[in-house]
């Protein structure tokens, strides 16, 4: 099963999700920004970014998905 | 004959893929048959305006981002569209959802990838080989690498977002009938497990199995589209195919 090698090298991989976080708080910012210039775009601002957010959550996604193979896998 | 059919080894996935399948079969032939059945100078209602009004989403959607090229190609994402959407909310039901089992999202993007490398070759002939060594002979060994990036991205995106979404649902799950058979302890019944779980999990539902399964099959059929379009050169339409085919 498990052991504590294999915890660590989960919270390792983690760790992959942090610069993920600060590129959707980057998208999200930019979009703000646009959206307060024109707000005549707001719609499709928002469809946009919710786009690219979910775009940059893949990579975050790949870290989580290893962290999970490495715990649940035996 | 059929007397060990039942009982072969087939994960509980494959089984929902099925019915995923027959589902969208069973609702492409009811529209079929209302859309023989309607008068066409009528206006549509009910299922067939549904049905009219997302046929015409995904030709516009193609058309945008693939061009008039590929006239079908509306067709293809549609159907790849209504299969993923429907596999991700096909969690809500209980049975397990088609894309947390890896040789399903393996398959659909692996039908992405054939689909560039033949939309390629179809359009530039012998001229496909030379994207391996492009810009100059000695990238061929990177060009061999990089040229299996879209199918893992898009496996993998799939993938890891529904089995993310899952083992989150099953952990809170988990938790939520030990805490309501430690709050309830005094029922004395097995059934004091039952009374937290519902409403946090329904939102949980809603979000990882309905709003990301959503944004999921938008994000997959946006990429399959701008990958097969990126193909296309810019310069042939249906007319110069037309002639080229008549010579």
């Amino acid at each position: 099963m498990t052991g504590s090698l294999n915890v660590l090298a989960a919270a390792i991989a983690i760790l992959g999700v942090m610069p993920s976080a600060l590129g959707e708080g980057l998208v999200c910012a930019h979009a703000l920004d646009g959206m307060s210039r024109n707000p005549e775009m707001y719609g499709k601002l928002r469809t946009s970014m919710i786009l690219a957010c979910a775009l940059v959550e893949t990579t975050a996604i790949y870290s989580l998905l290893i962290s999970i193979l490495i715990l649940f896998t035996k | 004959m059929f007397e060990n059919f039942f009982k072969a080894d087939i994960p509980g996935e494959l089984i929902s893929s099925l019915i995923v399948i027959g589902i969208i079969a069973i609702l492409s032939i009811i529209v079929g048959i209302l859309a023989a059945r309607q008068n066409p100078l009528k206006k549509p209602k009910g299922l067939l305006l549904v049905a009219e009004i997302g046929v015409k989403f995904f030709d516009n959607f193609s058309r945008d981002l693939v061009g008039t090229t590929l006239p079908n190609f509306g067709g293809f994402i549609m159907g790849v569209a209504m299969y993923l959407f429907i596999s991700f909310i096909f969690g809500l039901t209980g049975l397990p959802s088609p894309v947390t089992y890896m040789a399903i999202p393996l398959s659909l993007g692996l039908t992405t990838f054939l689909l560039i490398h033949y939309t390629s070759a179809r359009f530039t002939k012998w001229a496909y080989f030379k994207r391996y060594i492009d810009p100059i002979p000695i990238f061929l060994p990177i060009n061999l690498i990089s040229m299996w990036a879209p199918l893992l991205s898009l496996t993998l995106r799939l993938f890891g977002n529904a089995i993310a979404g899952w083992a989150l649902l099953t952990i809170v799950e988990y938790a939520l009938r030990d805490l309501s058979g430690m709050v309830f302890s005094f029922m004395q019944t097995e059934w004091n497990q039952v009374f937290l779980a519902p409403i946090p999990l329904a939102i949980l539902h809603a979000y990882f199995d309905v709003f990301s399964g959503l944004i999921q099959t938008f994000v997959f059929i946006l990429l399959t589209s701008i990958f097969i379009g990126q193909e296309i050169p810019e310069d042939i339409d249906l007319n110069t195919l037309e002639r080229r085919k008549k010579q």
